[in-house]
């Protein structure tokens, strides 16, 4: 006679589930969205001058560090102090923006830049997010 | 081959990298309460504010020159500290987080792989400030102390560009000559001022004494510290490494307190922080100090010490802010105006070695105290605490000059102009 070892389930803990030997941990999205996590920091668009790559007003930016921008990247800098959002235009020197009404600025000496890291992603919150209303205002 | 990585003015650098506005002005930080400074920035430096001074001192100056002025950060700080580490770990197998800004690193049959310690030091530095915009220096010495030297070299003495290497014994001595007895790893004030009396006042001067002397007027350490000086490496990696031997949590009060259940609830809280740190390197505590005291420029001045003795040795939250309970009625007097409370673990015993007690229940109780760490960790520290630590605010820090924190709250994220 063959015996097929298997336990009698006790009713109440039911049938284990057929399928928990494919169990696996949920998507992260940390994982799809950041490459490099000591290197990269989140922030947040403020303006419009980005709007023809796809940036709008209050949109998540993802900024690595460890990549070196290429020409025609979407890059954060520190341009005189703060932090901006443009496209490098690495041959002339220039920042570009994503819309008609804005004009190229061109970096000078005088001005004070570095290049903060590239943006390699941004999230529309096409709802509002409670926990960045402080930031919205 | 050692290594040592250090931060540039670290909590000064931080507040720098998620605040453009201030990359090229002289920012400094203060200390809990504000009351000292604790970082002066390079540009600053250049200024002369000096550190280590109480903040109300020199206002002046500081309004004078423009200075930045920022409450510590701690949040910032320890998520950058955490990138800055994850940096390093990437250029070395052995690596020992010493400090919230400081790494070793230790190279073991590395000579053939790794041929020009300069310029893997100046590696390291690029990566550093390209992924987290902190400045820092490297230094590689043949012993662990002599690392620490070439460190302070590449950050405080002309010449260096940020990295100093002493590959060979030979190239200890210029590096010695220039620092001071104190600056050396492991001499205190105290050595520092009997040497001096000795005449003895350059780290390369200390180098040249004879170990066995050394060990007869100080101790065994001193005299490790002369060998390591000299290339003879007597800290293995393993000791380099040790865990503390005392854990303090102490603080001023915000505000005087005369209250007995907020002294109960600061001292629970420090109670709580000690046993967290306990648990971060495997320690239990045989022996707990609580002390309290009024400031000594109060014409009454009282302070009282109790220790504490476990047991059987523990980490447990709970257990720790029990003892403080207990003691509590030796230290509070009513009528003191409460200046400075704390609580320390002054004897250590590993979490590995234990000696079993026959008849006492062990109730550290460690599942419970895994679950406890989990949740402040996802949540944010304080996000779950013992009820004594209690919600009063009226001790907790005076931070009147804190910057957001741009990476661990969602409220804080940098703004950047489109």
């Amino acid at each position: 006679m063959n015996v097929i070892p298997i336990y009698i389930e006790a009713g109440i803990s039911g049938f284990e589930s057929p399928a928990a030997e494919y169990k696996e941990l949920g998507l992260s999205l940390d994982q799809l969205l950041i490459r490099h996590p000591n290197a990269t920091f989140i922030g947040q668009a403020s303006g419009v001058s980005m709007q023809g790559v796809g940036i709008f007003d209050g949109d998540l930016l993802i900024v690595d560090r460890a990549l070196t921008a290429r020409n025609g990247d979407v890059i954060v800098a520190n341009y005189n102090g703060c932090f901006v959002c443009k496209i490098i235009d690495k041959h002339q020197a220039r920042l570009l923006s994503a819309s008609k009404h804005h004009k190229p600025v061109t970096i000078s000496p005088d001005d004070e830049f570095q290049l903060e890291g590239v943006v390699t992603r941004s999230i529309r919150l096409h709802h509002p997010a409670p926990e960045l209303k402080a930031c919205m205002a | 081959m050692y290594g040592l990585v250090d931060a540039t003015s670290f909590y000064a650098s931080a507040e720098k990298v998620f605040d453009p506005s201030i990359r090229n002005k002289p920012v400094v930080v203060l200390t809990n309460n504000d009351g000292c400074i604790c970082a002066v920035c390079p540009i600053a430096k250049k200024l002369g504010i000096p550190k280590f001074i109480p903040y109300f001192q020199i206002k002046d100056l500081l309004h004078k020159h423009g200075v930045v002025i920022r409450s510590s950060n701690y949040e910032l700080y320890a998520d950058l500290s955490e990138r800055m580490m994850n940096v390093i770990s990437r250029y070395g197998d052995n690596q020992h987080i010493y400090s919230i800004d400081e790494s070793f690193l230790y190279f073991d049959n590395y000579q053939n792989v790794i041929t020009n310690w300069y310029e893997y030091g100046h590696q390291i530095r690029t990566a550093i400030w390209q992924e987290t915009r902190l400045p820092v220096g490297v230094g590689f010495g043949i012993t662990a102390t002599l690392a620490k030297a070439a460190n302070h070299a590449s950050k405080k003495l002309s010449g260096f560009d940020g990295v100093a290497v002493i590959d060979t014994i030979e190239r200890a001595a210029p590096i010695l000559q220039r620092m001071k007895t104190s600056e050396v790893w492991g001499i205190g004030s105290q050595i520092a001022k009997k040497l001096a009396m000795q005449n003895i006042h350059t780290a390369l001067e200390l180098a040249k004494q004879d170990p066995k002397a050394i060990r007869q007027q100080f101790s065994v350490v001193t005299e490790r510290t002369v060998k390591e000086l000299n290339g003879i490496s007597c800290l293995s990696w393993d000791e380099v490494k040790a865990p503390k031997q005392q854990i303090f949590s102490t603080r001023s009060f915000g505000q005087r307190i005369s209250d007995h259940s907020v002294l109960h609830a600061a001292l629970s809280c420090h109670a709580s922080i000690v046993a967290k740190k306990l648990r971060q390197q495997a320690s239990q505590v045989k022996k707990l100090m609580v002390f309290a005291s009024s400031s000594p420029h109060d014409d009454y001045y009282y302070k009282q010490a109790i220790v504490y003795p476990f047991a059987i040795p523990t980490d447990n939250t709970s257990q720790l802010a029990q003892a403080v309970s207990w003691v509590l009625p030796q230290i509070y007097q009513s009528g003191v105006n409460f200046y400075r409370c704390g609580v320390g673990a002054i004897e250590l015993a590993s979490e590995h070695f234990q000696q079993r007690d026959l008849f006492d229940v062990d109730n550290s109780n460690p599942a419970l105290m895994r679950c406890f760490d989990g949740i402040n960790k996802r949540y944010g520290s304080g996000a779950i605490n013992i009820a004594r630590a209690g919600q009063t605010e009226k001790w907790a820090m005076r931070r009147h000059f804190l910057s957001p924190q741009y990476t661990t709250n969602w409220r804080d994220i940098p703004k950047i102009s489109c």
